[in-house]
């Protein structure tokens, strides 16, 4: 009976070759888009499962609120590993990480600057699953200036020698550290990557009781089954016992009086795989992924679905009547109704399963460029059980959401009407198909609209005026290698024609860039209210260079050596300093990390500039004289690389081996919102498909509607109708449900695209013209569709429809 | 055999009983070829979907081998149609995405019998009926009174106690119709028990018996024998 349903689901396949082919094209994107989403959604799961006690650790996080700045960070102080494990008896074991930073580090004549070197306590073994090729993970990290590598490094370094015992100097601080152990490289879905693991032990400032600097990247194991919300409403106990007596030395207030005052600071815990989703922290260990996005595109993969199902279930019952017929002689010969059924039900399997192969295919073509666009290394692994099994169920479940109505529908019939040719299949179920091919276009437009918003949003921030110039920047990092030959090398730079003007300072307002925080007191001293600001270390060339607009007073000037205490503060730092006016010769007192006050005058006050990124508001800025790494060179040619290869010759002439570090101020600025680029790319790429499987589907059922309706055509064109009325006739009742999908879609999706635009502190508003847009491409899509078939049926010869009966 | 008793059925018509049987009562008897006439729209092919419980009336009885078929559960009175009553269309109805072998054998499929037997039984009924040699065509690389002789071989695969034919011959020519009616007479006299529902009094002529309806209702029958 099985290989019969086969061989009649097959042939029906060929027979009805236009929909056939319809409906495999339609599942096949909406599986192949679903496969790939299911596999991003999985890595993105799936980060640090591979810790043998993934359930049972947890980080300690800081967040909280001082002055209504909020502070959110995923490290900690030094004394919070060991203070915990010594006060509550539940946390089995706590671990440091420390980042590292970017050391140059040499072996013999080897020399390479690292990115991935971590400082880690010695226990960092047997919390995380990182296992040793060679060494004891037990003591491996015990002794100061001892260091564990990952196999990649150890070839790097030591080619065929054995690393143990053998010494890698880190060249800045001119510290060796001997190798104790070589590990396994760090796995891709892990939310820390380093190479090196230096003992924590090698750091005097980690043993330091302090509980005002946050360095330490602290984690806990606990028992199996704890709840770790448990031991996180025990925290805040710890914090006042511990934080509040620095807190008062430092500030001079109690700390309820500072939590009186409407300041907040806390320890939290996170379990750790949580970390690769839910952070969203100022400072972590690289970036993070986003869990909206993981949301969204589970969404985008069952509509993709459900659409592709409903091209089947339109396609299915429209195209009923071409087998009620079969199903009432079935009937009569003595077939019962589950039998058919079944029977159909296999043509629905037979169906998603080639859609399925074939998607299996576009799948494995398709993916490096997946890849590509979302920075992921995405695989399908058909040897995979788990992804096996996903396709198969992926599969079924299609087969059924699709083929249910369909076979309840068409297995219904009574022989006894369609054999007496009563049945008027096609007008049974127009309103199903109706209300379905509104749900199809009512995701479409949302998508049409969505995407129209996230790329409108991008053009406004590449086109918003950030009062600063990014253009023709070049950005030189780490020129402090070269010691006193750095002047040397500007002065170099300054000479060629091409140049404009160099500054001295490793602060960027786009891109990677050095932060420092900055506690100062507005006034002249009597002020107790701290104001959080950004502190810009900068020489006089700066400001221009940069092209940021003076507001009022005057630039840094080198002939003046009393600028050496003065500042130049940004508009939102007047603004919160409570100063309306003449900002000019008043003074602030700040905080220095060592806990000593200086008192600085304002000379001038710069116009707001986007520092930060538009997802942020622009916050108070100060910048000072003052010593940083870094060049950046503004050139008055656009033939930036041509500059660059004499830089380049400039640099290595002066530095020889030193790494040369440069990269461009405006594509810094592009990379801050890739992520924002890559979504509007891919929810594009993903609204053309949707709108591509509801347009097969509109093209199915019209085709279907104008060949029950030939005769009717045919009539009408003998009485006189033209090609026009033919295709107005025709498309009138589609184009009904496009615009009653329109008039749905357009509310949700100016709900949801604000709540997207909601992340940005700078964004626009939505225009009503894109929903008219969508509105308008999507009727034409439908006018366009209806209408190919519609002037084929007008231009056919009304004699040859009318003759068949 | 069979026994239609106190039959009924009507329609409803802006408020009124239009009646399409009106008290049909009639009893086939084992080895009875019987042709029901009528003009159009006497009831007379309501009458053999009744016969085929293809459709059931609003009031009266039906016993098939002393059962009653409409006291019967929906499975059984099934199971007891598929087993004993084979239908002939006018229109063939064979199953256009099945070869004549597949059509012929259809049938036995929903009654579960065996792969062996069904072989064995389609490759008698081919024989038979000298269509070896189109086994593997599709009804529409047929003729149509090659498609009605597969629809006949289709219908009696079953061994059917009741063979019912709506107008057999009502889509052929002349000739192809006359070759249909040979073959019911033959299969007749080997036994078969017949109900045939036609226009033509030639047609009717093969039959034993003649049962003509007028307004739902069985005017007289006579005997031709």
């Amino acid at each position: 009976m099985l290989t019969t349903y086969f061989k009649i689901a097959i042939r029906n396949l060929k027979r009805h070759r236009l929909f056939s082919a319809i409906n495999i094209l339609g599942l096949t994107i909406g599986m192949a888009t679903c496969m790939v989403i299911m596999l991003y959604v999985r890595h993105e799961l799936s980060y640090d499962r591979f810790n043998e006690k993934a359930d049972r650790i947890v980080r300690v996080t800081f967040r909280g609120s001082v002055q209504g700045e909020k502070m959110n960070e995923a490290h900690v102080m030094p004394p919070v590993a060991w203070t915990l494990k010594t006060d509550f008896p539940e946390v089995e074991e706590a671990t440091r990480l420390r980042n590292g930073g970017f050391p140059r580090i040499s072996y013999g004549e080897k020399s390479f600057r690292e990115d991935a070197l971590a400082y880690a306590d010695s226990n960092i073994f047997e919390v995380f699953t990182l296992p040793l090729i060679t060494g004891d993970p037990k003591t491996a990290l015990r002794a100061p200036n001892s260091i564990v590598i990952s196999k990649e490094i150890a070839e790097k370094y030591f080619g065929k020698e054995d690393p143990i015992n053998k010494t890698l100097l880190l060249k800045d601080s001119n510290i060796g550290y001997k190798v104790t152990g070589v590990m396994e490289n760090v796995p891709e879905l892990s939310h820390f990557h380093f190479d090196l693991f230096a003992s924590m032990a090698s750091l005097p400032e980690a043993r330091e009781a302090s509980w005002m600097t946050s360095e330490y990247f602290t984690y806990l194991v606990l028992p199996k089954g704890y709840d770790y919300r448990t031991l996180e409403n025990k925290l805040p106990g710890t914090v006042e016992k511990y934080m509040g007596p620095q807190l008062q030395q430092a500030m001079g207030i109690t700390f309820s009086e500072f939590k009186q005052k409407g300041n907040k600071l806390g320890l939290f815990l996170q379990p750790l795989t949580d970390i690769h989703l839910y952070s969203g922290f100022m400072y972590d260990l690289g970036p993070r992924g986003n869990r909206q996005y993981v949301y969204i595109f589970i969404i985008i993969a069952l509509f993709m679905l459900l659409i592709a199902c409903i091209n089947f279930i339109n396609l299915s019952t429209a195209a009923a009547s071409k087998r009620a017929r079969e199903v009432g002689v079935r009937k009569v010969l003595g077939s019962e109704r589950w039998q058919l059924v079944k029977q159909f039900l296999t043509e629905s399997i037979v169906l998603t399963f080639i859609a399925l192969a074939i998607a299996v295919i576009i799948v494995k073509i398709c993916l490096p460029f997946f890849n590509n666009l979302s920075g992921k290394a995405l695989d399908l692994q058909l040897t995979d059980p788990w992804l096996l099994s996903a396709l198969l169920i992926t599969g079924l479940l299609t087969a059924v959401l699709a083929g249910t109505y369909p076979a309840l529908f068409l297995s219904s019939f009574q022989p006894v009407r369609v054999l007496k040719g009563a049945f008027q299949a096609g007008k049974s179920g127009i309103s199903l198909r109706s209300g379905l091919v509104i749900v199809q276009f009512f995701v479409s437009v949302s998508l049409i609209v969505g995407t129209i918003v996230v790329y409108q949003q991008l053009r406004y921030i590449n086109s918003k005026s950030l009062g600063y110039n990014k253009e023709q920047v070049l950005v030189l990092r780490e020129t402090g290698l070269l010691g006193q030959k750095e002047e040397v090398f500007r002065q170099k730079l300054l000479r060629d024609s091409r140049v404009l003007s160099v500054t001295n300072s490793g602060y960027l307002p786009a891109g990677p860039t050095n932060n420092n925080n900055f506690f100062v007191y507005p006034g002249d001293g009597t002020a107790t209210e701290q104001v959080k600001t950004l502190r810009y270390d900068v020489d006089e060339q700066y400001v221009p260079t940069l092209g940021i607009n003076m507001l009022s007073g005057r630039n840094f000037s080198k002939d003046l050596a009393s600028d050496s205490s003065a500042v130049i503060i940004n508009e939102a730092a007047v603004r919160s300093f409570g100063w309306e006016k003449n900002a000019i010769g008043k003074t602030i007192n700040a905080v220095h990390r060592n806990g000593s006050q200086g008192s600085l005058r304002v000379i001038g006050v710069v116009k707001d500039f986007h520092f930060k990124s538009l997802h942020e508001r622009i916050s108070p800025l100060v910048m000072v004289l003052g010593e940083s790494d870094g060049l950046i060179v503004k050139l008055k040619t656009t033939d930036v690389e041509a500059v660059l290869q004499s830089v380049k010759v400039h640099w290595s002439e002066l530095g020889p081996g030193e790494p040369f570090n440069y990269s461009f101020l405006d594509e810094s600025f592009n990379n801050t919102y890739r992520f924002e680029r890559t979504i509007g790319q891919i929810l594009g790429i993903f609204a053309g498909l949707t709108i591509l499987v509801a347009c097969l589907g509109l093209f199915g059922l019209a085709t279907f509607t104008t060949e029950q309706r030939i005769k009717e055509i045919g009539i009408r064109k003998v009485l006189g109708a033209s090609i026009s009325d033919i295709i107005t006739l025709l498309s009138k009742d589609f184009l009904k449900l496009v615009l009653l999908a329109n008039l749905l879609a357009w509310p949700l999706a100016w709900w949801g695209m604000n709540l997207w635009l909601e992340d940005f502190a700078y964004r626009i508003r939505i225009d009503w013209w894109i929903f008219i847009a969508a509105g308008f491409l999507t009727m034409l899509i439908a006018v366009l569709i209806v209408g190919i078939k519609a002037i084929n049926a007008g231009r056919a010869n009304p004699i040859k429809s009318l003759r068949t009966e | 055999m069979i026994q239609l008793k106190h039959i009924f059925h009507w329609v409803n018509q802006g408020g009124k009983r239009v009646f399409i049987l009106k008290d049909i009562n009639m009893e086939v008897n084992e080895g009875e070829f019987i042709s029901v006439m009528g003009a159009s729209g006497s009831g007379k092919s309501t009458l053999l979907h009744i016969l085929g419980t293809i459709q059931e009336p609003n009031e009266g009885d039906y016993f098939l081998k002393g059962e009653s078929v409409y006291q019967l559960k929906e499975k059984q009175r099934s199971l007891l149609m598929k087993q004993n009553i084979g239908i002939v269309f006018q229109a063939y109805h064979l199953i256009d995405e099945l070869t004549v072998y597949e059509n012929i054998e259809t049938p036995l499929l929903y009654l579960n019998i065996p792969a062996s037997e069904r072989k064995a039984r389609v490759a008698e009924m081919l024989d038979k009926f000298q269509i070896v040699g189109k086994k593997d065509l599709f009804p529409s690389q047929l003729s149509g009174g090659q498609q009605q002789i597969v629809g006949i071989a289709r219908a009696l695969i079953i061994e059917p106690t009741l063979l019912l034919a709506d107008e057999p011959t009502g889509n052929l020519n002349s000739k192809q119709g006359e070759e249909i009616m040979n073959i019911f007479k033959e299969l007749n006299q080997e036994g078969v028990t017949i109900v045939q529902v036609t226009h033509s009094e030639k047609n009717a002529a093969y039959g034993t018996r003649i049962i003509t309806l007028s307004d739902g209702q069985i005017e007289h029958a006579k005997n031709d024998q």
